[in-house]
């Protein structure tokens, strides 16, 4: 069977466009991916089913049984963490709330060690944005950021940015300016008309630096900034102000080096004062392909994007303190259900020995680090390939993920499903 | 089958021109009925006021830059946290409360309907997802237009069949309820940080001019035969002497329907101001009104103002912009390809403040200066004017003359020179608040044929129980009462069950989503016009195929297919 | 010697992140990528191994030599198990731990890179044999 415009369930872009052709119940060949969605597709490392870690090793549980230790997992606790959810799909997210409204528990999504800052940034002083369309068909000036497209989001630039045809641009490639900001020669610097080196940790003095010379303040900027000449910086804030839309994308090269979220506020600024001379706008580049759903979801049911602790009944939301890493490190939490990721693979240690130590849940298709720390792993279909569900790309466009497989295992949403009716049957009303 | 029997009830029921009669209603499963059987559950009103369930024509509840609002607002969320009780989920939000909230809110003030001001459809499926989670009242979504590039083509070409055909597949494939113009033109305009200042500015690489597409889409409307009008934000929002260019769009409009209105002009309010700067800002409600007067053909709602912080959110990118360079504060804003944008800031109205006053006195004016309250529809554009919960507010303002007076002494002393309000004696009665809150709206969105609106037998059982004995109150003195009362309904029905008791929502509830698929001949199918694909294709970044939101998002739909004429 | 850390997303480790048991995700995401420079200051040459020390602890990793793309001065870890090891878990009260531009004190070593489940054992996990 041959499925024409399927999305791919990998990395923020959401590409739309995937031609995968099914057999025999797996995936046997794909068309348009990149390297990592190709991995993605033809990937076939799952679990096949529950397993329960013993006194000495692991044993095969049923999903009755999966489900019924689960239960019990998360209603002895006192102070259950419930974390993951941006690998999966918007319905099963939207479970995720209810259940930890139920719970008293908290419910933090990756974003808080990806986007999280981005996310604090934008509640300081918001977000100039626009759909991935806009840049593809207007901009000529593209500015990636602290990020590295080639390698976390291969075909960013050739669907949305450089390469990608435009409705405005009569050669897409040639009469885009492509400015590349990092602290290192990154592949995709290799590719930017303009590369800009900076000392790590100097994002923020390059970005005042870019803002006063914007506002017309030349004079007060010194010679060189965290390795960049004044002369460098004089010649970016010509192009952008002579840009007839300039589009900025950041990555994590803002959110995890020092100063985190006031890095990223001032590139907010930045694109906000030149938003006085033309026209700009900023986006993150979101990691997973639906860890901006799994935001949206959270911010529609609880008020709030991710870090949301409802033990006290009402939702509440405090990044620092509410967070999974916080709260890992604190030692806090007493339970863990982790859903669609792999913190083990990307917390710090101190979080994973606490992990160790507590009953952990993953519900997860593949084996992963995590695996090693859960005392029970339940395997899901794979959104994306065997289970349909709302995506939202790193813009916000919603798209629906679509199945190309039949399977046996449950959806997130069903496993969840289950599971919340039956916490409901014991906590409910 | 369940029977329900709502005796003792006082109605008011404009469609059915029923003023203050005490009744029995009768209702059968979802709908009212002439008799329901004698084991039927009973629910004595005990004369209190019942009208039909509210029907709000214009709120921004659900969607992508409603979530956004909340999204970069935990401020605003943190003024709003309950807990999650009975069947009730935790909410948080004032002005843009979680969809949980709203829902809650809405049905506890007797709000059964509700339409979803602007969704772009690029991005529908977030707006339906949570109309999902809007579960108490049944929604429809007002689809935006403003900046189709499709369309604007189409118009340049003169092509009128071609503008239905393209407006009747995006409907229908975003599951959209009506045709949405903000700020025609300026929206794309806004793609390159421009803007259009009013309908005959031309529109960059487009050549076509916003009166254009409004006259465009007003016939396009009336070939699909759409059961509600072109719905307008018109351009120019919020900048002093703008009401000149809100006249000229008036005068685009001529009366093309006999059921309903040609246009449906949204938050007037924000588009009646004279004076060339914010210096000399003054209220035009006098000109606006005598023109609204003078064209039936034209309903329109309020975009009241009420005094303290809420959140503006609207598709009028620039006008956003403009906004937050006066105040300041934070600014998002999302530009939605070939289709339309959207703009958010959060805004403090403040008595003390010349202009936030005058506009203030703006909306009640309108609603007082209009003599046909089927023309007016009660709204405060939810949250860019106040948060909806405030509406008990205004209707009191609008029955007190005395209210007003003393609001009327707290704001900016020079307000009073530069509105007509003081001199306004007109206090509105029971029932053209009832028209002004159900009955019109029910009217203006074509919703009575499928039992909106009203209380006859055949209508659908959405109906909102008072705790106030109106013959005991006089409103123009008491107008504490009617404010209080209308805050929270005694009962709110919903669909023949009760849904809200005395502020508690009681059942989970699940939303029924009313769009339209206007059947369009396999000619006008433009899905198969090869230019329209080809471009599709080219120029957006979802494929076709993903465009079209899938039946699975609406667990509850109500479909209207109107026969066209193309 | 000091050098500035950064760690980051490569496409291997990226086509891997289903697979994490496989041999090629040990080896991406147990390399610590140099400037040349800095490996003839250290005295090491690619394919050696380094031990990379922070606030939270040790790691061995083995050598990448990255030509001109990492500056003198800084080195480039792919995330993981490894690195993560001794990441700080201090966020600054942001929910974020310091994943970037990290202070951390490199020196040779003749001591073997661990397995990913000595490492899983040290942190008190079980590794899980896929069948």
């Amino acid at each position: 069977m041959k499925f024409d415009d399927v999305l791919c369930p990998f990395c923020g872009c959401l590409c739309d466009d995937i031609t995968v052709t099914a057999e025999g119940g797996r995936v046997t060949g794909v068309d348009n991916t990149c390297l990592l969605g190709t991995s993605k597709f033809l990937g076939d490392n799952r679990l096949k089913n529950p397993i329960m870690r013993t006194d000495d090793g692991w044993k095969d549980v049923t999903y009755d049984e999966a489900i019924a230790s689960t239960l019990d997992a998360l209603l002895e606790a006192d102070r259950p963490l419930l974390y993951g959810w941006s690998g999966t799909h918007g319905e099963a997210q939207c479970i995720g709330v209810h259940m930890a409204e139920l719970l008293g528990a908290v419910i933090d999504n990756t974003s808080s060690v990806c986007h999280g800052p981005s996310i604090l940034a934008i509640q300081e002083v918001g977000h100039p944005g626009c759909t991935l369309g806009q840049v593809k068909n207007r901009a000529d000036v593209i500015i990636y950021w602290g990020c590295n497209p080639t390698e976390a989001h291969p075909r960013h630039m050739s669907r949305y940015t450089t390469y990608a045809d435009g409705y405005f641009l009569d050669n897409a490639f040639r009469d885009r300016t492509v400015i590349v900001v990092d602290v290192r020669r990154t592949e995709t610097a290799e590719l930017a008309d303009v590369f800009v080196e900076i000392k790590p940790g100097g994002d923020y003095a390059v970005l005042s630096a870019l803002r006063a010379m914007v506002r017309g303040r030349d004079e007060m900027i010194p010679d060189s900034i965290a390795g960049v000449s004044k002369e460098q910086l004089r010649h970016i804030v010509e192009i952008c102000k002579n840009a007839k839309f300039c589009a900025v994308f950041f990555g994590v090269g803002l959110t995890m080096t020092r100063g985190k979220y006031k890095n990223v506020r001032n590139a907010i600024e930045l694109v906000d004062e030149l938003s006085r001379h033309t026209k700009a706008t900023i986006t993150p580049m979101r990691g997973h392909f639906n860890v901006y759903g799994s935001n949206e979801v959270n911010t529609w049911m609880s008020g709030y994007p991710y870090a949301i602790d409802f033990c006290r009944g009402i939702a509440f939301y405090n990044p620092g303190e509410t967070t999974a890493v916080d709260i890992l490190a604190r030692k806090e939490c007493d339970a863990a259900l982790i859903v669609a990721s792999d913190p083990a693979a990307h917390l710090p240690s101190k979080c994973i020995r606490h992990l160790a130590n507590i009953p952990v849940v993953q519900i997860d298709p593949y084996p992963n680090m995590t695996t090693a720390f859960c005392n029970l792993q339940i395997p899901v279909a794979v959104s994306g390939i065997d289970a349909e569900g709302t995506a939202y790309r790193m813009d916000g466009v919603p798209i629906r993920l679509r199945k190309v497989l039949e399977t046996e295992y449950p959806t997130d949403t069903m496993l969840l499903g289950r599971i919340y009716e039956a916490m409901m049957e014991v906590r409910g009303r | 089958m369940s029977e329900l029997l709502v005796k003792n009830a006082y109605v008011i029921d404009p469609v059915n021109g029923i003023n203050g009669e005490v009744m029995d209603i009768a209702i059968r499963d979802q709908w009212i009925v002439e008799e329901v059987g004698s084991g039927a559950m009973v629910i004595d009103a005990k004369g209190q006021l019942t009208l039909p369930g509210g029907i709000d024509s214009h709120t921004h509840i659900c969607g992508t830059k409603v979530n956004f609002g909340r999204y970069m607002s935990p401020e605003d969320m943190r003024a709003g946290r309950m807990p999650r009780r009975g069947s009730m989920h935790a909410t948080s939000g004032y002005s843009v409360p979680t969809t949980y909230g709203n829902t809650y809110r809405y049905s506890t003030m007797g709000y059964t309907t509700l339409l979803e001001g602007a969704m772009a459809p690029l991005e529908a499926r977030h707006t339906h997802e949570e109309f999902t989670h809007t579960p108490l009242q049944d929604t429809m979504a007002n689809t935006l237009f403003d900046g189709n590039w499709a369309i604007m083509e189409a118009v340049r070409d003169g092509d009128m069949r071609r503008v239905a055909a393209i407006t009747a597949w995006t409907l229908s494939a975003v599951k959209g309820f009506a045709i949405k113009l903000t700020n025609p033109g300026g929206t794309e305009a806004w793609g390159w940080g421009e803007d259009v200042t009013c309908i005959h500015d031309q529109i960059p690489h487009f050549e076509v001019t916003p009166a254009e597409i409004i006259t465009a889409m007003i016939t396009a409307n009336e070939m699909l035969n759409l059961p509600h009008s072109v719905h307008l934000h018109c351009n120019n929002l919020g900048k002093p002497g703008n009401y000149t260019c809100t006249l000229d769009t008036f005068d685009l409009a001529r009366d093309l329907n006999k059921n309903r209105q040609t246009l449906y002009a949204t938050h007037v309010q924000f588009h009646s101001y004279g004076g060339s700067s914010w210096k000399d800002i003054c209220s035009k409600s006098e000109e606006i009104t005598r023109s609204l007067n003078s064209k039936p053909h034209i309903v329109f709602d309020m975009g009241q103002v009420l005094f303290g912080r809420t959140t503006t959110m609207t598709a009028d990118g620039p006008m956003e912009f403009n906004l937050y360079r006066l105040h300041h504060n934070k600014w998002s804003n999302h530009d939605v390809e070939l289709e339309t944008g959207a703009g958010i800031i959060p805004v403090l109205y403040r008595r003390s403040n010349l202009v936030n006053s005058i506009m203030w006195a703006i909306g009640l004016e309108l609603a007082l200066l209009t003599d046909d309250p089927w023309q007016c529809c009660l709204s405060t554009d939810s949250p860019n004017g106040a948060p909806f919960v405030r509406y008990p507010e205004i209707i009191a303002m609008l029955m007190s003359r005395r209210y007003r007076e003393e609001e009327m002494s707290s704001v900016h002393p020079g307000t009073e020179h530069r509105v007509p309000l003081p001199a306004i004696d007109r206090e509105l009665d029971w029932e053209e608040i009832a028209i002004m809150t159900r009955a019109a709206q029910a009217k203006a969105l074509g919703l009575i044929d499928i039992g909106k609106g009203h209380l006859a037998p055949g209508a659908e059982a959405d109906i909102a129980i008072y705790p106030i004995q109106i013959r005991d109150v006089d409103p123009s003195v008491d107008y504490m009462k009617v404010k209080e009362a209308f805050a929270t309904t005694a009962y709110t029905i919903k669909r023949g069950r009760v849904v809200a008791r005395q502020g508690d929502c009681v059942v989970d509830g699940i939303n029924s989503t009313i769009w339209v698929d206007p059947q369009v001949p396999p000619e006008y199918d433009i899905s198969n016009d090869p230019e329209f694909v080809k471009k599709f294709d080219r120029y957006y970044t979802v494929r076709m195929r993903n465009y079209p939101v899938q039946d699975v998002y609406l667990e509850r739909q109500v479909c209207l297919r109107p026969e066209v004429s193309l | 010697m000091r050098f500035i850390l950064n760690t980051g997303r490569t496409i291997v480790q990226g086509c891997h992140v289903e697979d994490k048991y496989s041999e090629t995700y040990a080896g991406e995401v147990s390399t610590c990528r140099m400037n040349l420079l800095d490996m003839l200051e250290l005295g090491v040459e690619e394919g050696e191994y380094v031990s990379v020390t922070c606030g939270s602890g040790s790691v061995v990793l083995k050598v990448v030599a990255a030509g001109e793309a990492i500056p003198c001065g800084s080195v480039f870890v792919p995330y993981g198990p490894y690195i993560n090891h001794i990441m700080p878990e201090d966020t600054h009260s942001t929910g974020m731990p310091d994943f970037k531009s990290v202070v951390v004190v490199i020196t040779p070593t003749t001591e073997p890179r661990k397995t990913l489940q000595d490492l899983i054992e040290d942190l008190g996990g079980r590794m899980y044999e896929i069948r």
